[in-house]
């Protein structure tokens, strides 16, 4: 199923206001182990079944059902940003992930986004979604319908515009492809909620000065960080099976095939994993070594335990 | 020579003016439609179109590539128009034909998507064949042409419905005169990126939040010994003088960077985290930087430019 949300769709369903989420709780981080594990817990499945791959991930950063309980109501936020190869989220990992939701006896399990019904089409992952009973929920680009979400730690970003829908979920699971970027030279998990943020209030993560301030190329890295600091996924899970390393994040690039999906909680040691994959230093990318400075999770891989298991 | 025949012989150089005229004309309108730059029906054999095709002009590039399009705008963008095409077999190709605001952009940004380490094809003005995609450049376009497998028969139609494009593109294409500031010998095939912004240079070489790096456009080449030159042109000695008073102070305070020997009256030298040795020269309203992991081999190549 798919159809567009306007303002007026999202105001009648009574949604638009008294919507409450805690700035930087999990969304329903259920009271499992991973959640409450002292080193990250890091869960890579390897292998050319890119289904299994993220069965295997999940399972090894603690199993689906430390992150979601019976009943939930699931939103999920794959990349669709292109549909070049190694560009977006694969299909099957979708797949596998709306699978195991269901298994773990969700509610409803929800794709949120204010992209295209095309490049949904175009993925390949509108059709998974209506295959495996799941529901993609497409927004305009309405101001009315994102959340303003105050960021006292922000220091670039104060306020964040959030798709109000999501607060409407028990359960956020963040589903970013890895990749470059020309901006800052990497995609994540932190980069992926720039998905779920108001486009309005994406434009300002880039300065009038970017092209010639190095300081304004680096507000976009903090910006990032900022709205890490509003939005905490319960779970990511992330494609780094074939992704392009050149001319991200639209492509077409050169691809790079590490067979890779990775699960976890701590999204700076997961950016941090996946870079390392494609020789990248993670203290080289900006938006990782300021997740790491302020306290969105752990850059230094000693301090962080890594699962990976080939299917 | 008679009267009649200065007279036909003026009449011949009028008609030919006009028609050179109406021809230049009819040029100009062919490349304001990015429409007509698109392969016909039947045009590219056993391509046809699929669907229609989408254009979109200025800040709107936003909208379609949506986190990407910094970079393009960077170079310098007017617009670009996106058309599939699919055989009968039912592969696709993805046809964007981005129009630059000058040649000088649409060679930067060619440079800037091609990895070097594709195919060089004769199509456009420089072309570069990877395994499933292709870029090429010709006037002030930049022609990206994506399969979606590396197939021969893919492959065929990149270069089918390329070849079309680059019939339909007139307009000069001469790369940028700084390209030139690269010395020859020893230097990578399609190594070299004509940049125009950080943005460019952070994909060569980060920086990170240095000062100094305002430069007007700069080009960057690798070279055979592993080293990489940089040439950045600041507008006069002035601007340069303090572009390098700047950056130096960056460096010299910098965590990431370690001043290294060199001896009176070298280049100054620096070594970043990676053990790459930065060497760096002045030559007139240039900045040169040399990079390698070998120090002397940094200090050669700013000295071979110089």
């Amino acid at each position: 199923m798919s159809r567009t949300i306007g303002r007026r769709d999202f105001i009648k369903a009574g949604a638009g206001a008294g919507l409450t989420l805690v700035v930087g709780k999990a969304l329903m981080a259920g009271p499992g182990a991973a959640a409450k594990a002292k080193a990250p817990l890091i869960g890579v499945g390897i292998g050319e079944d890119y289904g299994k791959a993220a069965v295997k991930a999940v399972e090894l950063a603690g199993g689906i059902k430390t992150f979601v309980r019976k009943g939930a109501k699931v939103a999920l936020l794959p990349n669709v940003q292109s549909r070049h190869p190694g560009s977006f989220t694969k299909p099957e990992i979708l797949r596998a992930v709306i699978r195991l939701c269901k298994k773990a006896g969700a509610a409803e399990v929800d794709c949120l986004s204010w992209q295209t019904v095309k490049q949904w089409e175009d993925t390949g992952l509108k059709a998974v979604i209506e295959s495996e009973g799941a529901f993609l929920k497409i927004f305009e680009k309405d101001e009315a319908l994102f959340k303003p979400v105050p960021i006292p730690a922000g220091v670039a970003l104060k306020e964040a515009r959030v798709l109000a829908a999501l607060y409407e979920h028990d359960v956020f699971i963040n589903m970013p492809i890895t990749k470059d970027h020309a901006g800052n030279k990497f995609t994540g998990t932190m980069k992926n909620l720039m998905g779920l943020n108001s486009p309005v209030n994406n434009r300002t993560f880039h300065r009038p000065n970017w092209k010639t301030d190095p300081n304004d190329v680096a507000h976009l890295d903090q910006s990032i960080v900022d709205l890490n600091k509003a939005v905490k996924p319960a779970l990511n899970i992330v494609d780094a099976t074939e992704f392009i390393v050149t001319n991200g994040p639209f492509g077409p690039g050169q691809l790079f095939r590490p067979q890779r999906v990775v699960a976890g909680t701590d999204r700076v040691a997961i950016d941090a994993y996946c870079a390392s994959l494609w020789a990248l230093k993670p203290a080289d990318i900006f938006q990782i070594k300021l997740g790491g400075e302020q306290g969105l999770g752990e850059i230094n891989p000693d301090k962080v335990l890594v699962k990976e298991e080939n299917i | 020579m008679t009267g009649s025949r200065r007279c036909g012989t003026a009449v011949l150089a009028l008609t030919g003016l006009i028609l050179a005229g109406a021809w230049a004309a009819g040029a100009r309108a062919v490349q304001d439609d990015l429409r007509s730059l698109l392969p016909a029906e039947g045009e590219a054999k056993g391509w046809a179109k699929d669907g229609d095709p989408q254009e979109f002009v200025g800040e709107d590039l936003f909208t379609y590539i949506d986190g990407g399009a910094e970079i393009y705008q960077e170079y310098g963008f007017r617009r670009v128009i996106v058309q599939d095409y699919e055989n009968a077999a039912g592969k696709s190709v993805s046809l964007e034909i981005f129009e630059m605001a000058t040649p000088a952009a649409a060679f930067g940004i060619f440079s800037f998507k091609r990895s070097g380490q594709g195919k060089s094809v004769a199509v456009g003005a420089g072309a570069e064949l990877e395994d499933y995609y292709m870029n090429f450049w010709k006037g002030r376009f930049l022609v990206t042409l994506t399969g979606f497998d590396d197939t021969t028969g893919t492959i065929e139609g990149l270069l089918a419905v390329a070849g079309t494009v680059d019939a339909r593109i007139t307009g000069t294409s001469k790369p940028p005169d700084l390209v030139a500031a690269l010395p020859e010998q020893g230097l990578k095939p399609g190594s070299a990126k004509y940049l125009k912004g950080l943005l460019g240079l952070n994909n060569v070489y980060s920086f990170q939040t240095a000062r100094g790096l305002a430069f007007t456009e700069a080009v960057k080449g690798d070279y055979g010994d592993g080293s990489t030159l940089i040439v950045m042109e600041y507008g006069s000695a002035e601007a340069r003088a303090s572009a390098w008073n700047a950056l130096r102070g960056f460096l010299e305070g910098s965590d990431r960077f370690a001043r290294s020997g060199s001896g009176q009256g070298s280049p100054p030298l620096f070594r970043d985290g990676k053990n790459h040795y930065l060497a760096f020269a002045a030559a007139g309203s240039r900045l040169l930087l040399g990079i390698s992991p070998d120090p002397s081999a940094s200090l050669a190549i700013v000295g071979q430019s110089r």
